[in-house]
């Protein structure tokens, strides 16, 4: 009775009215009903791949539309209460609406099974039932590296985030990450660094909610020049579960799982159980083992996870690296192959054109950052004198001052 | 009969000459105040007939009117009581006319006849137009301040009266109790925070804002309090005024009268708007900023006061007044500070560099986005305060001492004052061009920091201010050096991440 009411709904809509459901329904793709089905309440990733998995899109929409039970093999079955609220949803949803919708932001919609869901996720055992993407899916095809840590990244994680995102893509490696603030974001925009760079977003909202907003230019060009998808329906807030849950399809997309900064306890956590489930390999930015920023990936080295030193490390896990071809009989131990220090003594990083004064400056900075008050008390010069050095070291590319904080900068910044 | 007793009132914290004009006649009896008097101030007919009638003075039964002139000034407060018994005395014949003639009085009226002090006597004092003024013992010593008239002094009514009538001599004003002045804290007791305190001195030589951000216990608040020792006393006029700002505002005044000393004032974070800048309806009081004058205005933990508050700070800052305005009244009221603020870096206090803390980096945005950024650039010295290292804390090693500083902040502002200035935060942009040339290597650190967007157009003279600041301290002359250049960029640390807050 629901569904005839259902029908009867989206048929006003359109002029031609009384005959009943059959050619407004054949004019709308299975896609759709995917799209709106993902949108239901109470229709987790878990629960809509089980229901597709069982039934055709167009079916399970019915009888969500009309408050009946759809089979979903492995899941408990709905309260009525949200049995209740799906049908509810789902009349006052407007399929056709929803199909111009799609059709205007340029989102595809893939429904596991079918031969335009990407292949790299199809054979996943956790994969999205429904899968929304918009931009350059052949990105899926190419070597893939998933790049995670923390919105709260220090300097030195932003740093290495977009310094690998930017030698991967150079290296024609596609960066796969989740377009959250900080780790997520630097590496993106270091993959959009190199000219042909790929880049894959996987966000845990609706394709058309930008979140977080402070992202939005980041998020148009990865739209552009990349691929940016979600499993989340069109208009999904960025809820705060939805975020663990698509890491999951990160750690899915990367060959090799890299964590450059997180905390104690954060959200790459889910990344690197999920990758490990899916035997990936997981690689671990080595930080400061003052820095809480670097804990979690300290801890993760400590556990035996091969480190990241620069992106030839990443390559050589893929099995891509040039290292390998040139010195055949050490493939296998990275660790053992000649390679430039981070440090290299060539060009702008060439500590030994500096003043004694200024290199003594950058020797008790270190690698961490440190306030003015800091160095005064380390180095013993008047901040007068220590000041006039920092700021030449500032205009001539070693330091930074963020927030009165002082950072000795990487080498290729 | 008719009677004409000068007087005064207050406004904000400027005196207005009052004349309490008393009008006796034979009519039905009756007892009017007329001239925009105030609920305190048409409440005086009870007290003066009370206080008559208790001085054992027959009350006249006749038709008493009372105008304040001029008319057009509201009049407040109850110091008016004294000059309006008196003009009642005289009309009505009880006391000759000789004998007030020249007279101007002030004071409260107790019941029993007894005088009381009010607020503002400096102001008032020495707006009164007369030859000799009568105040209540409890006020004389804050009359003389003034310095312009005798002040003669009585504790009653039935004292002035007799010596009015020349029965008995007046009476020496009581010695006035007020607490010795104690030294103020010393710098010498502050460990280690080598920048700290250069960064407070640098503030007292230049009349720069400072504002200290540090987790707790680093010290911030302890800095910010010993910068009103190093400020230079206050001399001449602006004593007079910070004198009178006090005596409107009721404090109590240092034992010799006069305020030299800069004040502090540090109003809690719960302050309102009307409480730090001056107003109220009707009667204006000066707010804290104006308490501060001459002296230090501290907000301490800053980022907790309301934005709306600090924001009504702005105007103030850069004018060095207040202007109130109210629908019945608007009143000025100088405000010249050195503002110090202190606040935690972010909300977990702990600070340090991005991503180190445990707030995130929105959160630590939004902390300190309390303080507009129009605000915060009035802050000329930005300082990041850690905590000081335990050798420092422990050893027995004090740092100099607040004289030893002192000297040579006054140095320094001798240097300003041969500009034309009180201190260097008040030179114009044309004059700094003039005096403040910058060396060639000083001049390429500038331009890196504005090419790199660290620094904007206002930015930069606000650091060539430091800079000269602490070329006048250094005793050296211009060109500016890129040493004090250096200095004054660190000392200028953006403490909102531009990067966080878009």
């Amino acid at each position: 009775m629901m569904a005839a009411k259902q029908e009867a709904d989206s048929q006003n809509s359109i002029p031609t009215a009384s005959a009943p459901a059959a050619p407004d329904s054949t004019a709308l793709s299975m896609s759709v009903y995917a799209a709106a089905l993902a949108s239901l309440p109470g229709m987790t990733p878990r629960r809509l791949a089980a229901v597709l998995a069982a039934n055709e899109p167009e079916r399970v929409w019915r009888l969500a539309a009309s408050g009946l039970p759809v089979s979903a093999p492995g899941q408990a079955p709905l309260a009525a209460d949200l049995m209740h609220r799906q049908s509810e949803a789902a009349a006052a949803l407007d399929l056709n609406e929803l199909a111009c919708r799609l059709a205007a932001s340029g989102v595809e919609v893939a429904v596991l099974g079918q031969p335009e869901y990407p292949p790299a996720l199809a054979g996943d055992h956790e994969a999205p039932g429904v899968f929304f993407w918009r931009g350059d899916l052949d990105l899926l095809r190419r070597p893939r590296v998933a790049i995670v840590g923390t919105r709260r990244a220090t300097r030195y994680g932003v740093e290495v985030s977009r310094e690998l995102g930017r030698n991967l893509a150079a290296a024609g490696v596609v960066v796969v990450s989740g377009l959250a603030l900080g780790i997520d974001a630097a590496a993106h925009a270091g993959a959009l660094d190199v000219s042909d760079g790929g880049t894959v977003a996987v966000v845990g909202s609706g394709l058309d909610v930008v979140y977080p907003r402070s992202n939005n230019a980041l998020w148009h060009r990865i739209g552009c020049r990349g691929l940016i998808s979600s499993e989340a329906a069109m208009g999904a807030a960025p809820e705060a579960w939805r975020f663990p849950v698509r890491n999951r399809i990160i750690a899915a997309l990367g060959q090799v799982l890299v964590v450059v900064e997180s905390h104690a306890r954060g959200g790459s956590h889910h990344s690197v159980v999920a990758a490990e489930q899916r035997g990936r390999t997981v690689m671990a930015v080595p930080g400061s083992i003052r820095s809480s920023a670097s804990e979690y990936p300290n801890q993760l080295l400590a556990d035996g996870c091969p480190p990241v030193r620069d992106a030839d490390d990443v390559l050589v896990a893929l099995g891509l690296s040039t290292a390998q071809v040139a010195w055949p009989g050490e493939v296998g131990s990275p660790g053992s192959r000649p390679r430039t220090p981070a440090l290299s003594p060539s060009g702008r990083n060439d500590c030994s054109r500096l003043g004694v004064r200024s290199a003594a400056v950058l020797e008790v900075l270190g690698w961490e950052p440190a306030s003015l008050g800091d160095l005064v008390g380390r180095s013993g010069l008047a901040p007068g004198e220590l000041s006039v050095l920092l700021a030449q070291l500032d205009c001539d590319g070693w330091v930074v001052n963020q927030g009165g904080w002082w950072q000795r900068v990487g080498p290729s910044r | 009969m008719i009677a004409a007793v000068p007087s005064a009132t207050l406004l904000g914290v400027d005196g207005r000459p009052v004349v309490v004009e008393v009008h006796v006649m034979k009519a039905l009896p009756g007892f009017n105040v007329v001239g925009l008097p105030d609920a305190a101030c048409r409440e005086a007919q009870d007290r003066v007939r009370a206080a008559l009638s208790s001085s054992g003075i027959v009350w006249p039964n006749q038709r008493i009117t009372v105008n304040l002139a001029p008319v057009g000034v509201r009049k407040g407060g109850s110091g008016l009581d004294l000059p309006i018994a008196i003009g009642l005395l005289v009309a009505a014949g009880e006391l000759p006319e000789g004998c007030a003639a020249g007279f101007g009085f002030l004071g409260e009226l107790g019941l029993d006849g007894s005088l009381r002090p009010v607020r503002g006597v400096v102001p008032m004092v020495a707006a009164m137009a007369c030859d000799r003024v009568v105040v209540p013992c409890a006020s004389a010593a804050e009359a003389t301040v003034v310095n312009r008239h005798p002040v003669c002094s009585a504790s009653s009514l039935v004292e002035l009266l007799t010596c009015l009538k020349g029965e008995q001599p007046w009476p020496d004003p009581p010695p006035s109790y007020s607490a010795p002045t104690l030294p103020g804290p010393d710098l010498a007791e502050v460990r280690g925070q080598p920048l700290g305190r250069l960064a407070v001195e640098v503030s007292a030589a230049g009349g720069h804002h400072l504002l200290l951000c540090g987790p707790p216990g680093a010290g911030k608040s302890m800095l910010a309090k010993r910068l009103p020792g190093l400020l230079p006393p206050l001399e001449g006029d602006d004593a007079f005024v910070a004198t009178s700002i006090h005596s409107a505002a009721g404090l109590p005044l240092p034992a010799d009268g006069l305020v030299v000393r800069p004040p502090l004032r540090a109003p809690h974070h719960g302050a309102s708007a009307v409480s730090l800048i001056g107003g109220g309806s009707g009667f204006m009081r000066p707010g804290e900023l104006s308490m501060a004058h001459g002296g230090v205005l501290l907000l301490d933990e800053m980022a907790e006061f309301s934005p709306v508050v600090l924001d009504a700070l702005r105007q103030p800052l850069e004018e060095g007044v207040v202007r109130v305005c109210r629908a019945r009244a608007s009143a000025e009221f100088p405000a010249r500070v050195l503002l110090v603020g202190t606040t935690n870096p972010c909300p977990c206090g702990q600070g340090g560099p991005a991503g180190r803390c445990r707030c995130s980096v929105a959160s630590r945005a939004r902390y300190l986005r309390r303080l507009s950024g129009p605000l915060l650039d009035r802050f000329d010295l930005r300082v990041l305060v850690g905590r000081s290292d335990v050798a420092a804390l422990t050893g027995s090693e004090g740092g100099e001492t607040t004289a030893v500083v002192a000297e040579r902040v006054a140095a320094a502002r001798h240097r300003a004052r041969l500009r034309g200035v009180r201190c260097n935060a008040e030179l114009s942009a044309r004059r700094l061009d003039e005096i403040g040339a910058l060396t060639a290597s000083a001049g390429r650190l500038l331009e890196h920091q504005i090419r790199s967007g660290a620094l904007s157009g206002r930015g930069l003279h606000r650091v060539r201010r430091v800079a000269l600041t602490l070329a006048d301290l250094a005793g050296r002359e211009a060109p500016l050096g890129e040493e004090q250049v250096g200095l004054a960029l660190a000392l200028r640390v953006e403490v909102i991440d531009p990067d966080a807050t878009r």
